[in-house]
């Protein structure tokens, strides 16, 4: 360097040649080929660590709002519910069995390990359940209102008895993960327990490094299944926060998984390597236009009934959702995953198709007529005018109402897009002040959950106050009956039944109008590993991690 | 005496006044922070069980009874130094996750903010020095140029050029995985790579006021009758103009540097965010976000007391370099 920096780019560039001499400016992480010779994944990395932008190290898989996602990786449940068929996977426990319709039998499995060598019995989960009953505020999933008592009945049996007679409680139970006694038992406030050093769990991974920008887990060689995990480390990098940023850091290759929304995924993530680029979005909840039950003109079936075929599903689906989805059947089932439940010889899957013609016949024969300039009247004699409420920062959303709006306003209704902010708009939902918007429900592998809360009464509450779930305000005594049915069903054919009779009345009455489902992001890269599920091979949703790391194989050699 | 007499009695009044304010400002606040907790965990769909709501609730301990009592354990807790546990990082307190984000604040923002003062001041005075000449010509033009540009788009287009494009240097971050914060030569050197886009934009922008500050006050002293008197005497210029002009005009920027130093949180929001460089800007985001109430209050303090205190500081130092101030005060 023999001349002063004169400007800008000098100093860059000044700046830079300093910087190369600090041991390399970027990509400190990449190391080496992908290919170990040991038939081993090197390593895969996950966008984000979770617990916010300045992440503490956090392992307590009871405090779901602070820990970090690796969390996730070092403890497991008694049975998986993957979630993308909602097939019941056993994992801690190998099998279970119902004594009556009330106690629920799991068989633990044998020769399971902490990751500190001592060994998984039933009392570890006795155990577990027992703590989150005696601090409650660690129930976050809300199991104890469901059990009566937890008790281990033999060293590879546990007992749930349960309040009320039924299978519902099944998937509940389920995603309450077990923690071993013999370290928990000596935490003197396990709701402050951080968990942050060696976390001691049954899970594939295990803790090897924590700092705000990564967090490390390494295989678990004492895992069960350990001969099925051939990943050797699960990298956790920070995000940056910034959507645009992390795309391109996706398009780069820097991430194995992902599941955060791109638009034109297949522009600015499949194209930059489409050999080991893919993304496969499986539809998740149903996406349904909400209308407030308790006023005029919504509170009339017929009116509700003609609007099902008013609108243009297909055109959101293709242009606002960028066809990454599939329009929602009227059903209010997840389809095709939760086609299962369909009753026998529901045409097209309970889909209505896009038909003013019809919506048009149906308004006027329900008595909404149109008067010289082509305005639909309400039963007062008055044009019907009311306003359609959307988040402005969900530009999907936005895109998809507008659609919605057009066709509304091809019936003559005086409609109006009414942009908010997301908290607002949220606020308002629950709070019941809106005439139309659109509310996300469904989806769950819990059928109880996935109906009860979008139409139980018990979800409700009245305009003015927060609604927890049943935002549209739907009171009905056939539907809070048919969900009693529904939640203390112990045969898969009686919730079937249930299920048939809540499917008719979402076909018949018309509480909401499902429009299309919304994706589960994933987005995978085969440079490292393959065998991520997609729709050839839907053998779990994308997030179903436990399942896909015993599935995932080295790309070559 | 008096001067400074008084002038401490104001420090603690003030004080007094803004740890009021900040505990009752957040308690004034609509919303519920359980709900915004859980409403950012189920995401879109905000189904919430009471239940759970329930028990975030006892979890976080939300706030409730009676106000005057709260204030009281509020003071006593104060004393003592602790700003109670945070929500978003719940069961880690206030105290660790401030710690942890303070030294990258102080090291980017407060070096750059010291180094504009001093660049800004330099270039400042050499325009008025040398007015109406090329030199005064392109910095006066240059710095309001740039001034008009906003800071997040030049930040952004550094990001892009030289992360991005170029990929000189990283994105975002104030380190990579690979290293660890700790006192390794590794650390530093990743550390220092991380901070540099950060720095240079705020290099291009923060000069800018000092520049034009400087440069006006100096014209106008250099125009007084004791600078023309001295020049009438025949002193060499470049003495007029350090002794007489720089002297004089420096002093309302060093009570603007001194507040700019005390509330340097509030300017290193958008630069941390850009960045996503992990201090207290981006913190103080998202505890405003979350509705993060002990993480909220104990930021918020520590800037109104870094300002109070940098004003109580300013003013010291003002009383020390111009006489006059004590006299009128005292009189």
């Amino acid at each position: 360097m023999t001349r002063r920096p004169r400007n800008i780019t000098a100093l860059m560039a000044t700046l830079t040649s300093s910087c190369l001499l600090l041991a390399g400016c970027t990509g400190t992480e990449e190391s080496g080929g992908s290919v170990s010779t040991d038939g081993m994944i090197s390593h895969i990395s996950y966008a984000g660590i979770g617990g916010g932008s300045a992440p503490q190290a956090n392992y307590n898989p009871f405090l779901d709002a602070s820990q970090l996602v690796a969390t996730n990786f070092v403890y497991e449940t008694l049975y998986v519910i993957e979630q993308n068929s909602c097939k019941e996977v056993p994992w801690l426990a190998k099998s279970y069995s119902w004594r009556d319709s009330r106690t629920l039998v799991f068989d633990i499995r044998d020769g399971v390990q902490w990751n500190d060598g001592q060994a998984f019995t039933a009392k570890d989960v006795a155990f577990t359940f027992n703590m989150i009953k005696k601090h409650d505020v660690l129930d976050t999933k809300g199991v104890w209102p469901l059990l009566d008592s937890v008790k281990a009945t033999g060293d590879d049996q546990v007992t749930f008895s349960l309040k009320e007679p039924g299978a519902s409680p099944f998937t509940i139970i389920n995603s309450v993960r077990i923690v071993p006694e013999h370290i928990w038992s000596k935490v003197k406030d396990p709701t402050k327990f951080a968990n942050a050093k060696n976390p001691v769990g049954t899970g594939p991974m295990r803790v090897k490094s924590f700092n705000p920008q990564q967090v490390v887990t390494e295989r678990n060689p004492r895992y069960w299944q350990a001969d099925k995990v051939k990943v050797k480390e699960v990298w956790f990098k920070a995000n940056t926060g910034t959507p645009e940023i992390e795309q391109l850091k996706m398009g780069r290759g820097e991430y194995d998984t992902n599941g955060m929304f791109i638009p034109n995924v297949q522009k600015s993530y499949v194209d930059r390597d489409p050999k080991h680029h893919h993304y496969w979005y499986a539809p998740g909840m149903v996406m349904s236009v909400y209308m407030n039950l308790t006023k005029a003109p919504f509170e009339d079936v017929a009116f509700r009934r003609a609007l099902t075929s008013a609108f243009d599903r297909g055109s959101v689906a293709r242009k606002a959702q960028l066809g990454y989805v599939k329009t929602a059947s009227q059903t209010g089932l997840v389809l095709p995953g939760q086609s299962d439940w369909l009753p026998p010889g529901t045409k097209d899957g309970g889909r209505v198709g896009f038909d003013p013609k019809a919506a048009e016949k149906a308004l006027t024969e329900a008595g909404y007529k149109k008067d010289s300039q082509g305005r639909r009247l309400g039963k007062d004699g008055k044009p019907i005018s009311f306003k359609f409420k959307v988040p402005t920062a969900y530009t999907d959303w936005v895109a998809a109402a507008e659609i919605l709006v057009k066709n509304l306003k091809a019936l003559g209704l005086q409609v109006e897009l009414d942009r908010t902010s997301p908290e607002a708009h949220d606020e308002d939902r629950a709070y019941g002040r809106y005439d139309m918007m659109f509310g996300a429900h469904g989806g769950d592998c819990n059928m109880s959950l996935g109906f009860g809360h979008p139409l139980g009464s018990d979800g409700t509450a009245p305009i003015g106050k927060r609604a927890f779930s049943n935002e549209v305000r739907w009171k009905d005594k056939k539907t809070d009956d048919l969900l009693a049915d529904l939640r203390t069903a112990s045969s898969k054919r009686d919730q079937k039944k249930a299920v048939a009779g809540l499917v008719e009345i979402m076909q018949t009455e018309v509480p909401m109008i499902p429009i299309w489902y919304g994706a589960k992001w994933f987005q995978y890269d085969t440079t490292r590993a393959v065998g991520w599920p997609n729709a050839k091979n839907p053998y779990a949703a994308g997030g179903d991690n436990l399942i896909l790391l015993t599935h995932l194989r080295p790309a070559r050699g | 005496m008096i001067y400074f007499i008084r002038r401490a009695g104001f420090l603690l009044a003030t004080l007094w006044a803004a740890v009021t304010l900040n505990f009752l400002i957040p308690r004034l606040q609509p919303g519920d922070p359980a709900q915004a907790l859980l409403s950012r965990l189920v995401g879109k769909t905000g189904v919430i069980d009471p239940d759970q709501l329930a028990a975030v609730r006892k979890m976080l301990g939300a706030p409730d009874g009676n106000l005057l009592a709260q204030y009281w354990d509020y003071l006593g807790a104060l004393a003592h130094g602790q700003f109670g546990i945070s929500y978003t990082y719940y069961p880690y307190s206030v105290g660790d996750v401030v710690a942890q984000a303070v030294p990258w604040t102080l090291m980017l923002v407060g070096v750059t903010q010291i180094l504009s003062f001093v660049i800004g001041t330099l270039l400042g005075a050499w325009a008025a020095y040398r007015r109406n000449s090329r030199v005064d010509t392109v910095i006066t033009l240059g710095s309001t140029f740039v001034g008009t540009l906003p800071f997040f788009w030049i930040a952004l287009l550094l990001v892009f050029v030289f992360a991005i494009s170029l990929n000189w240097f990283p994105e975002g971050g104030g380190y990579g995985g690979g290293s660890s914060p700790g006192w390794t030569w590794l650390f530093f050197s990743d550390a220092f790579q991380h901070s540099v886009l950060p720095a240079v934009a705020l290099l291009i922008t923060g000069p800018i006021g000092w520049i034009i500050g400087m440069r006006n006050n100096m014209v106008q002293t250099l125009g007084e009758d004791y600078a023309r008197l001295a020049r009438a005497k025949g002193l060499p210029r470049r003495r007029i103009a350090l002794t007489y002009g720089a002297r004089i005009a420096i002093l309302p920027n060093v009570t603007g540097f001194a507040i700019a130093l005390g509330s340097i949180l509030g300017g290193t929001v958008l630069v941390e965010s850009i960045f996503s460089y992990p201090g207290l800007g981006r913190l103080l985001l998202e505890a405003v976000t979350n509705k993060d109430f002990p993480l909220m209050q104990a930021l918020f303090l520590f800037t109104t007391v870094g300002v109070l205190i940098a004003n109580f500081l300013a003013d010291m130092a003002y009383g020390l370099l111009d006489p006059r101030v004590r006299r009128t005060e005292a009189a």
